[in-house]
C-alpha cells in the first residue's frame, strides 16, 4: 500500500524585502524556505495512517522544484517518510498550477498510490488549486479541505469530514486511489529533529526528470500553462491616520476631518 | 597472668571448637552474601552505557578522600546533620577499623606468621580511642533520630510532587522504615557494644590483666561497676556476655551481609559516585557522538555505568528536593524522586540474571519507576541539585538526556516545537529576521564596528535576548556607551551570530545546538578578536565550556568582570555615587555554573550601593524559572512562578530599592514578576549596567541613546 504526499517548499518574506529585477517575483535573496504548513499535517496524516496500519504502507514524498528543496523533502523524511522524489528540470520554471500538476499526475501514474495527499493550499502562492487539477488530470476521484480522515491500508474506500460553512461537517466516503487535500490542523505534526534531519540524509532522495515522466518540456513552464504571472508589486498605502493628541483635540480635528470630506469648508 | 602481652582483647574465651566454628560458618556466610550483593550491583552497573572517564585515578582518588574526610559536602546547609553524620562516620570507621585489626592479628598474621601486636599498651590505647568512638557513634544516631523523628524538615518528608495521595509510589513508606531500621540497628550494635564489654569486665573482675586495666574502656568500665552495684556477679557476667556476643555478632553479620542491599550501600556508592564526580557536570553537557545512533535516554540501559552508580549514591538527604525551583513552586518535579526513581527502576530490572527485553526497560511513562514527560519538563536546569548533592549526583545531565529523547519523539509543549522550529529557521527564539540582530545598535550616536569586516580587540557576543527584546536592547545600548566611553574597541558579528544555544541544548534539542554551535564557532573563527564579552551569561557558560568541543576556544567574559578591569583601569570612574539599598541576584549560568560571584558584588560596593544579601544568594541562588528553555513554555496558570517566589523573598527585604540583576532573561522574568507579585512601585528591577552608568552620567551626554 502506498500514499504519495505532494509537498511544497514556500518562501516567506524577510524583513525589508526587495523585488526581482523583473518586477514578477521577490528577490530570492529576501525569502526564507520552508515546507508548506499544509504539508506538514497532510505528511503527518500520512506517517499516522502508516503507523497504524498492520499491513505495510510506503509513504512517498515528492516535490518539484531544484536542489534547495532537498531541505524540506529530508525533513519529509526524518518525519517519517519512507522515500522522496524531486522532479526538475529547467524547463519547469514558470509553470503554473496545471502543469505543476501534470508533472505530479506523471508521478502518481508511475508510484500508483492508493492515496494522493496535498495540502489544501501553499501558503506563498495560495492558488489551492495544485491537489485538485492533478486528480483531475488522474481521473480520480477527489476531495478538498479534509479535517478528518479514516483509512485503514487495504480498503476500498476511505471515510473523511470536511467542515463546511455555518458549523456543518460533511461525511463522505470515497473510493480509492483518490486525491485528498488536508485541512490545516487535521492533526498534530510530529517535530522532526534536528539529529533525524542529520540521520534522514543518509536516505537518497530520487531526482527526475522530464523524460523519466515521459514529458516534454512544452508540457511545463509557461509553455504548459494557460497562466503567466504578470507583475508583482507592492500595493500603494492606504489612507489612514492616527490622530493624536487628547481626546479634546482628536474631537476637533475628526470634526474638521468629516467637514472637510463633506465639502464644506473649514 | 603478669606478662603485658597477657593484656589484650578477650574473643573467644570460654567458647566450644563447635561455637567457635559455627561463628566462623556465619561470618563466612556473610561475607558471601555480602560479596553476591557487590557482584549483583557491580553487574547492574556494567549494564549501563560505557563511559571512559578523564582524568588520573589517584586524584580522583585523593579528591574523593578529602571531600570524605572533611565532610564538607555533607556539612553544607545543614552543618547539624554534617556534624552528627561526622560522628556516626568516624566512630563507626574507627571501630570498623578496630575489629579488622583483630581480624588482621588473629586470622592472619598471627596463624601464618605469629605477628602479634593486638596487646599491651598497644591495645590499651585502641581500647581507648574505640570507646571514644563508641560514644561518638551513639550520639551521632541518637540525633539523627532525634532529626528524624522530631523536627519534622521538610526535605526528609517523601511526599513526592509528580505523584498524587493514593498512588503506590506516592511517599514510599518502605523508605521511612529502612532508615529507621539503618539507625536502630547500628545503635542496638554500638549499645550492645558497650554492655557486652561490661559484662565480659564483670565476668572476668578476677583476672587482673582485665580488671586492672579496665579504666582504658572508661564507658565499659563504668557500667561494668553498676552492673556490680545491681548485684552481677562474675557467673551471671559471663552468662550475659556469652548471651550478648552472640547477639551482638550476629547483628553485626547481618548488616555486613546486607549492605549491598539496603541503604548502608552508600558507605561505598557515595564514595565511588564523590570520585567519579564530573567537575564540569554543571557548565558542559555530553555530547552524542555521530556514530550513535539513538539520542538521549530511552532504556534505563541508555545511561552510562556512573549515572547507574549515582542512582545508587543517593541517601535521601533531600537538599536537592530543598534547592528545586521547581519544586519549591509546587511543580511536578523533584531531583530527589527522579533519581530515586530510576534507582528503583535499576534495581527492579538490571539486578536479575538476565536483563529483560527492551520493551520493560523503557524508563519514560507514569508507572513507579518510571518518569513522566511532565517531571522532565519542568526542569529549568538551574543545577541548584547538582551543586548541593554531598554525594556528587548529577542529576541534570539525566534529566537532560532523558528529555533529548522527548525532542526526538516531539513529546514536548507545542510552543516548545515552535520555538525550536523558529530558531532553526531564524537563528533566533524571536522568529525575527536575522538582518535585524544588530538592528539595536542603529539608534547609538557612534557606529558599532562589524566584527566581521574589521578586526576588533573585544568580540562582544551579544544573545538573542540582548539582540532582540526591546527591554534589553535598551541596555545594550546602555553598555555599548560604556565600552565606547571607556575606549574599547570593540565589535558584534551582526546577522553572523546566532542563538547561542545554550538553553536549546538544555532543552534536549542537541542536533540544532550542534548547528547552532557550528554556526558560531564558525562565524567567531572567521573573525579577528583578542577576546569575547557578553552580558548575556547564558551565551557565556555555552561558549566558555561548551564551544570548545566544537573546535571554539576563545577567551571570554561577562561583562561583569570587565567592567570590573575598567573601573580598576580608570577607564570608567564613578562620578555620581549611588547609595541605593540594593540586593544581587545571582543568575544560574553566572554563579552557580561559572562561580562568578564577586565581580558584580565588587562593581556594586563601587557604585555606592549597599548590598543586603537575599537568603538565597550566591550558590543558593534561586534560579528565575527561565532556564532550560522554559522561558519559551508560560508556567500553568494560577500556580506561583520560581520568579514570583523569588521577588516575594526580595521584597522581605526592608527598605529595599533596587532589585539587581545581570542577565537578560532575568530582566525579563522580575520585571514581570515585580508587577505581578504587586511591588511595583516599591523597589525596581535593574539590570547592573543601568546602575553603573546611573553612577557615571555620560561624560558626553548626547551620546546616551534615548
Amino acid at each position: 500500500m502506498k500514499i504519495l504526499v505532494a509537498v511544497k517548499q514556500v518562501a516567506a518574506l524577510d524583513e525589508d524585502f526587495a523585488i526581482r529585477d523583473d518586477g514578477r517575483d521577490v528577490d530570492p535573496d529576501f525569502l526564507i524556505r520552508d515546507l508548506n504548513e499544509w504539508d506538514d499535517f497532510s505528511l503527518e496524516e500520512a506517517v499516522k495512517i502508516k503507523e497504524a496500519s498492520g499491513v505495510p504502507v510506503e509513504v512517498i514524498a515528492v516535490s518539484v522544484g531544484p536542489e534547495e528543496v532537498d531541505e524540506s523533502l529530508r525533513k519529509c523524511l526524518a518525519k517519517g517518510a519512507d522515500r522522496a522524489l524531486r522532479v526538475w528540470d529547467e524547463a519547469v520554471r514558470g509553470s503554473d498550477p496545471i502543469a505543476i500538476a501534470r508533472i505530479l499526475a506523471a508521478v502518481a501514474r508511475r508510484e500508483a498510490p492508493d492515496l494522493l495527499f496535498a495540502g489544501v493550499q501553499s501558503s506563498d502562492q495560495a492558488f489551492a488549486s495544485t491537489g485538485i487539477a492533478t486528480a483531475g488530470l488522474l481521473g480520480w476521484p477527489h476531495a478538498a479541505v479534509v479535517a478528518n480522515l479514516r483509512y485503514t491500508p487495504g480498503a476500498k474506500t476511505a471515510m473523511f469530514r470536511r467542515e463546511l460553512e455555518g458549523g456543518l461537517l460533511h461525511e463522505v466516503e470515497i473510493q480509492v486511489p483518490a486525491v485528498l487535500t488536508i485541512q490545516a490542523g487535521i492533526n498534530t505534526p510530529r517535530y522532526a529533529s534536528l539529529r533525524s534531519i542529520k540521520q534522514a540524509a543518509a536516505k537518497p532522495i530520487e531526482v527526475l526528470g522530464l523524460t523519466d515522466l515521459q514529458l516534454g518540456s512544452d508540457a511545463v513552464g509557461e509553455a504548459g500553462s494557460l497562466s503567466r504571472v504578470r507583475r508583482m508589486y507592492i500595493p500603494e498605502k492606504g489612507r489612514a491616520q492616527l490622530i493624536e493628541g487628547g481626546p479634546a483635540e482628536q474631537a476637533l480635528r475628526l470634526a474638521a476631518i468629516i467637514r472637510e470630506f463633506k465639502g464644506e469648508a473649514t | 597472668m603478669s606478662r603485658t602481652d597477657a593484656v589484650t582483647r578477650i574473643l573467644f574465651e570460654a567458647f566450644g571448637a563447635a561455637e567457635v566454628r559455627l561463628f566462623y560458618l556465619l561470618g563466612y556466610a556473610a561475607i558471601a552474601i555480602f560479596c553476591y550483593g557487590v557482584y549483583v550491583q557491580i553487574r547492574k552497573y556494567r549494564r549501563g552505557a560505557t563511559l571512559r572517564l578523564e582524568g588520573g585515578l589517584w586524584a580522583r582518588f585523593g579528591a574523593m578522600l578529602s571531600s570524605v574526610l572533611s565532610h564538607r559536602t555533607v556539612d553544607r546547609r545543614d552543618p547539624a546533620a554534617g556534624g552528627a553524620h561526622r560522628l556516626i562516620f568516624y566512630g563507626f570507621m574507627l571501630l570498623f577499623a578496630g575489629t579488622a585489626t583483630i581480624t588482621l592479628e588473629y586470622d592472619i598474621l598471627e596463624p601464618l606468621f605469629g605477628i602479634r601486636f593486638w596487646y599491651g599498651r598497644f591495645y590499651l590505647v585502641f581500647s581507648l580511642v574505640l570507646d571514644v568512638a563508641g560514644v561518638a557513634l551513639i550520639a551521632g544516631l541518637v540525633f539523627m533520630m532525634y532529626r528524624r523523628g522530631w523536627m519534622r524538615l521538610p526535605k526528609l518528608d517523601y511526599a513526592r510532587p509528580d505523584r498524587v495521595p493514593g498512588d503506590p509510589d506516592f511517599n514510599r513508606p518502605q523508605y521511612r522504615r529502612e532508615d529507621w531500621a539503618f539507625l536502630w540497628i547500628l545503635l542496638i550494635i554500638g549499645v550492645t557494644g558497650y554492655v557486652l564489654e561490661a559484662a565480659r569486665l564483670v565476668w572476668l573482675q578476677g583476672r587482673a590483666d582485665v580488671w586492672g586495666t579496665r579504666w582504658w574502656s572508661p564507658v565499659g568500665a563504668l557500667l561494668a561497676e553498676g552492673m556490680r552495684a545491681l548485684g552481677l556477679g562474675e557467673h551471671g557476667g559471663g552468662l550475659l556476655r556469652h548471651g550478648l556476643w552472640w547477639f551482638h555478632g550476629l547483628i553485626a553479620l547481618i548488616l555486613i551481609a546486607l549492605i549491598p542491599f539496603t541503604k548502608v550501600k552508600h558507605i561505598f556508592t557515595s564514595a565511588a559516585s564523590l570520585m567519579v564526580r564530573d567537575p564540569l557536570a554543571s557548565q558542559r553537557l555530553p555530547r552524542v557522538p555521530d556514530s550513535q545512533e539513538q539520542v538521549g535516554a530511552a532504556k534505563i540501559t541508555d545511561f552510562n555505568w556512573k549515572q547507574l552508580l549515582n542512582l545508587d549514591a543517593c541517601t535521601k538527604c533531600g537538599r536537592c528536593h530543598e534547592a528545586c525551583p521547581a519544586r519549591a513552586v509546587g511543580a511536578p518535579l523533584s531531583p530527589r524522586d527522579v533519581i530515586l526513581s530510576l534507582r528503583e527502576f535499576a534495581q527492579a530490572t538490571l539486578e536479575s540474571g538476565v536483563v529483560p527485553a527492551a520493551a520493560e526497560l523503557d524508563i519514560h511513562g507514569k508507572a513507579p519507576g518510571q518518569v513522566a514527560m511532565e517531571t522532565l519538563w519542568s526542569c529549568r536546569t538551574c543545577m541548584a541539585c547538582v551543586e548541593i548533592c554531598p554525594v556528587a549526583v548529577e542529576h541534570v545531565p539525566i534529566i537532560v538526556q532523558m528529555r533529548r529523547k522527548l525532542v526526538e519523539d516531539g513529546a514536548m509543549d507545542p510552543l516548545l516545537t515552535k520555538t525550536l522550529q523558529t530558531i532553526h529557521k531564524t537563528g533566533n527564539s524571536f522568529g525575527e529576521s536575522k538582518r535585524k540582530r544588530g538592528a539595536w545598535s542603529k539608534a547609538l550616536p557612534f557606529p558599532v564596528k562589524d566584527a566581521r569586516k574589521q578586526p576588533v580587540d573585544v568580540l562582544w557576543f551579544v544573545g538573542d535576548y540582548a539582540s532582540f527584546d526591546p527591554r534589553n536592547q535598551k541596555v545594550s545600548q546602555v553598555f555599548a556607551s560604556l565600552l565606547h566611553e571607556a575606549g574599547v574597541d570593540f565589535g558584534i558579528l551582526y546577522d553572523g551570530e546566532s542563538n547561542a544555544g545554550n538553553d536549546v541544548r538544555r532543552v534536549g534539542e542537541e542536533g540544532l545546538y550542534e548547528v547552532l554551535a557550528t554556526a558560531n564557532v564558525n562565524a567567531l573563527s572567521s573573525a579577528s578578536f583578542k577576546s569575547v564579552v557578553t552580558t548575556d551569561p547564558h551565551s557565556f557558560n555555552t561558549i566558555r565550556n561548551e564551544y570548545p568541543d566544537f573546535g571554539g576556544k576563545y577567551e571570554i567574559e561577562h561583562y561583569t568582570t570587565l567592567a570590573k578591569r575598567l573601573f580598576a583601569e580608570g577607564r570608567l570612574r564613578v562620578t555620581n555615587p549611588l547609595k541605593y539599598r540594593v540586593t544581587f541576584h545571582d543568575p544560574c549560568h553566572l554563579g552557580r555554573f561559572n562561580k562568578g560571584y564577586d565581580a558584580p558584588r565588587e562593581l556594586l560596593a563601587l557604585l555606592g550601593c549597599e548590598l543586603v544579601e537575599m537568603g538565597r544568594c550566591k550558590a543558593n541562588s534561586f534560579c528565575c524559572g527561565a532556564g532550560g528553555g522554559r522561558i519559551w513554555v508560560p508556567d500553568p496558570v494560577g500556580s506561583e512562578k520560581p520568579a514570583q517566589n523569588r521577588m516575594k523573598e526580595a521584597a522581605a527585604i526592608p527598605g529595599l530599592e533596587v532589585y539587581v540583576v545581570s542577565c537578560p532573561k532575568d530582566l525579563t522574568m522580575f520585571e514581570d514578576a515585580l508587577k505581578t507579585t504587586g511591588n511595583e512601585g516599591k523597589f525596581v528591577v535593574k539590570e547592573l549596567i543601568e546602575l553603573i552608568r546611573e553612577a557615571m552620567p555620560s561624560r558626553r551626554t548626547e551620546e546616551v541613546p534615548a
